[in-house]
């Protein structure tokens, strides 16, 4: 693997505070680093706010307005209305928020934003629960996944975040996850290049490893499992029709990447069997999507 | 009360984090360090074979055959005769087949013959003179060593050439002789002179003790075992001679029907050698078939080649007669009680059975010729008692190779060769400097649970080409064919480095901490900014190949 396509501008700061390991910081490292200090920020209530913080020191050399949880997608839009009336079509304006400040609370925002096709990047660092406050269950947390409001395992499915935005025919929407840092990097490249079509979103998953209950050092393999076993795909989508698939299933089973965590470890063989089932169908149903050759 | 007004300041931030110190939270700190590569702990003659293999990977192929000839003067003979256990440890035998290490090393050996390459030439020249006695892999080895480091290297030769067991022992049908002959002359040319056809006789010890600075025998185990089954007769043959012979193109009438004794390589040699020489030839071996001692190579090459080999067999009795040498066999099995290192045959009641054979060949181990040194140095079960560092008894006698260890193989001999040097160098220099720097390392080696698949897609692995066997059989041409550029790059590719750095820079991209930084002047290319690590192994775990460890801390 080279990483010949990372061009790193140093804007996120080391001393930051996340956890050891942890791949939201890893994940902002290519996110800012990639866009550059000509970037102003907005992040709602989150890890990634106590990352950026804390206040009165930044972790980002760039302008970061932290908002509430619910207005991200609204204060990105007035912030890019904003330096459009000024003229200013350089500086890039970028939504750093969780999955609770993207699936739920901020969903509805996030929802018109994308429909009125506003002109700004929307990452959401995925890491399936309200981690930052103890590991709650979001609508993104996974089918039978632990989490400290569902302790016998969330009986709902995780919620398609990536189709529903691509359903609003966006630019741009595409996955990515930390274990493949020079598909992020390029991911988010591509999505600072498209400014001016309209709204660009990222979904990346981030292993929580202490949400999850995985080791300090296994953020990177454990997103690689979710992709090697299908259960998150990396691909892109232009205008909700033209998909590309940049890693998928490598058909290893899905014993392998729930086994590595903890919040799994109540399954009995006939779930794991459950989940391997509905990843085969969702996998089964991306697949249909990418142009044939 | 005048009113206060408190001004909001527009921006709240003062500062940046990279003011605090995140590194305190941590227990274990990375460090990136090399460390040893099992096929490096593996190699007889500690071959640093990650180091070249990754040269080859580069294209960089003369680099790499200096980096191989550092360790070994006979990387193109080695590279088709060693029994390579390097390849038996790989790590990546336990992924997708270990990497083809033995082939590479043809590969390069070979090209180095081909381009022409020599041996770097010493740094310095020593007056110090030292005695090899012996051109066999071992004294050849061992007079590269000292040779390298500038001392006047004489090596006195019983035989007309030098080689010993390369050049008398292995046909050439495995090692073709021009091979030999082109890594022996880059040895000349390096400047250690060869006396051919000068037996030293142990009276004269004394002597060149008093002209040398040093002596070191290497005189191999020339001397074959006998049976005392087998009569006294020409349609008897001992291997080391009949081998000798074929290897000098004497012509042998060896007769129809052909019984090698033995099952280790000598054995094989000796019944491939009598195949291609016309005749049919079977195999008693005391071991069963599947437990032979000679490789699996050589076995699997022989069967091929229309050999006979009945293991769990020995001969009782031998009945001489115009017709040719009636055996009477019997089958047996080895006493599994017996003590390491003996057999202990017990026959199978009711299996006997015979053969008619007009020619037997005895290939059944060999000793060294250590009787006539015995009230020189001490001796015990034909070997040369040695200290650890090679010495003997005798002040600036040194002794190594097959004459002092029963290891019998090439790679064994040059790997002694080469640490006997070392001994010997120190011992010349009065216990200080030496050859190099002792690689004793007591660290284990890198375990395949170390190396991160991920970044290793699964690539087949390659094998020599092997000519047909009913072509083999017609004359003394090599079996093997060597590797393509093509297949060299690809096996190369494989490799994973066990515990070498190649600046993949996956340790500095995985830090969330930006905590890794590359550093250029650094024998280990990375530094750790232990004011922000906060020790979560990320790069330890993402290192593809166990070259970064985490290391506790206690405060």
């Amino acid at each position: 693997m080279g990483y010949y396509n990372i061009q790193e501008e140093k804007v996120f700061n080391s001393g930051h505070a996340a956890c050891p390991g942890c791949s939201e910081a890893l994940a902002i490292r290519y996110i800012i680093n990639t866009l550059g200090p000509d970037s102003i920020g907005v992040v709602p209530p989150s890890c990634i706010a106590i990352i950026s913080g804390p206040q009165p020191l930044s972790s980002m050399r760039m302008p970061v307005y932290q908002t509430t949880l619910e207005a991200s997608a609204a204060s990105a839009t007035g912030i890019s209305r904003a330096l459009k009336a000024k003229g200013n079509d350089h500086t890039n304006v970028v939504v750093i928020a969780g999955d609770g400040g993207t699936y739920d609370i901020g969903f509805q925002s996030l929802s018109s934003a994308a429909e009125r096709n506003e002109d700004f990047i929307y990452v959401c660092l995925d890491n399936e629960g309200y981690m930052n406050t103890g590991a709650q269950k979001s609508s993104s947390t996974p089918y039978l996944a632990y989490t400290t409001s569902t302790p016998s395992g969330k009986p709902t499915p995780k919620k398609n975040l990536a189709e529903i935005m691509a359903a609003h025919r966006i630019p741009y929407v595409a996955t990515a996850t930390t274990g493949y840092p020079e598909d992020l990097a390029r991911k988010v490249a591509r999505a600072k290049e498209l400014k001016g079509t309209g709204l660009r979103f990222i979904l990346v998953l981030t292993p929580c490893l202490d949400g999850w209950g995985v080791a300090d050092h296994a953020g990177p393999k454990t997103s690689r499992l979710a992709v090697e076993t299908g259960v998150f795909p990396l691909y892109e989508v232009e205008y909700g029709e033209r998909y590309t698939l940049n890693f998928g299933s490598k058909g290893t089973p899905v014993q392998a990447y729930l086994s590595q965590q903890s919040r799994y470890k109540h399954l009995r063989p006939e779930q794991i069997q459950e989940i391997q089932s509905q990843v085969d169908a969702n996998w089964e149903r991306l697949r249909e999507r990418f142009s044939v050759p | 009360m005048p009113e206060v007004i408190k001004e909001v300041p527009p921006i709240w931030t003062t500062g940046w984090t990279d003011i605090l110190n995140t590194g305190t939270w941590r227990s274990a700190v990375p460090v990136h360090k090399k460390r040893p590569a099992p096929c490096h702990k593996a190699c007889p003659v500690e071959g640093e074979i990650p180091v070249w293999t990754q040269l080859v990977k580069a294209e960089k192929y003369q680099e790499a055959w200096l980096a191989l000839a550092a360790n070994n003067p006979f990387p193109a003979v080695t590279g088709r005769v060693c029994h390579h256990p390097c390849e038996g440890s790989c790590n990546r035998g336990e992924y997708d087949g270990a990497v083809a290490i033995n082939a590479l090393e043809h590969y390069v050996g070979d090209l180095a013959l081909q381009e022409g390459w020599s041996l770097p030439k010493p740094e310095k020249e020593r007056e110090q003179r030292v005695l090899v006695i012996g051109a066999g892999p071992a004294g050849l080895s061992c007079a590269y060593r000292l040779r390298l480091e500038g001392y006047q290297v004489t090596v006195f030769e019983e035989k007309p050439e030098a080689g010993g067991v390369l050049r008398y022992g292995i046909p050439q049908y495995r090692l073709p002789k021009a091979v030999l002959a082109g890594e022996i002359k880059r040895l000349q040319e390096l400047g250690i002179s060869i006396e051919t056809g000068r037996r030293f006789e142990s009276y004269e010890l004394e002597q060149y003790e008093q002209e040398y600075d040093a002596v070191f025998l290497a005189i191999g185990a020339g001397k074959a075992k006998s049976l005392p089954q087998f009569p006294s007769d020409k349609r008897v043959l001992n291997g080391l001679e009949f081998l000798a012979r074929a290897n000098q193109n004497d012509t042998i009438a060896l007769g129809q029907q052909v019984v090698v004794v033995g099952g280790g390589s000598v054995a094989m040699d000796v019944a491939r050698t009598a195949r291609r020489l016309g005749s049919y030839v079977t195999v008693l071996a005391l071991e069963d078939g599947e437990h032979l001692p000679a490789q699996t190579d050589e076995v699997t090459g022989a069967l091929e080649e229309g050999i006979a080999i009945t293991g769990g067999a020995m001969v009782q009795e031998v009945q001489s007669s115009e017709r040719g040498l009636g055996l009477a066999c019997v089958k047996v099995n080895l006493d599994p009680e017996a003590p390491p290192g003996v057999l202990k045959p017990v026959v199978v009641p009711g299996s006997e059975f015979s053969l008619i054979a007009d020619q037997v060949i005895l290939a059944i181990g060999q000793d060294p010729e250590t009787d006539v040194w015995n009230h020189l140095l001490p001796v015990k079960q034909t070997l040369f008692q040695i200290k650890p560092d090679f010495s003997t008894d005798r002040p600036g006698v040194f002794a190594g190779g097959d004459d002092a260890s029963a290891e019998r193989y090439v790679s064994s001999a040059i790997g002694q060769g080469k640490m006997a040097a070392r001994s010997i160098a120190r011992y010349l220099t009065g216990g200080s400097g030496s050859v190099d720097e002792e690689i004793v390392s007591l660290e284990e080696p890198v375990p395949f649970k170390d190396i991160n698949t991920f970044y290793f897609p699964s690539q087949s692995r390659d094998y020599k080409g092997t000519t047909a066997a009913e072509q083999r059989v017609r004359d003394f041409s090599e079996v093997k064919t060597g590797f393509s550029s093509d297949q060299a790059l690809a096996q190369a590719e494989r490799c994973f480095s066990c515990g070498s750095c190649i600046e993949c820079d996956n340790c500095f991209y995985f830090c969330p901490d930006m905590a890794v930084v590359k550093d250029a002047t650094l024998e280990e290319h990375y530094r750790i900014l232990d004011q922000y690590c906060k020790g979560c192994g990320s790069c330890v775990e993402e290192c593809p190949r166990g070259a970064v460890v985490l290391k506790e801390e206690s405060r």
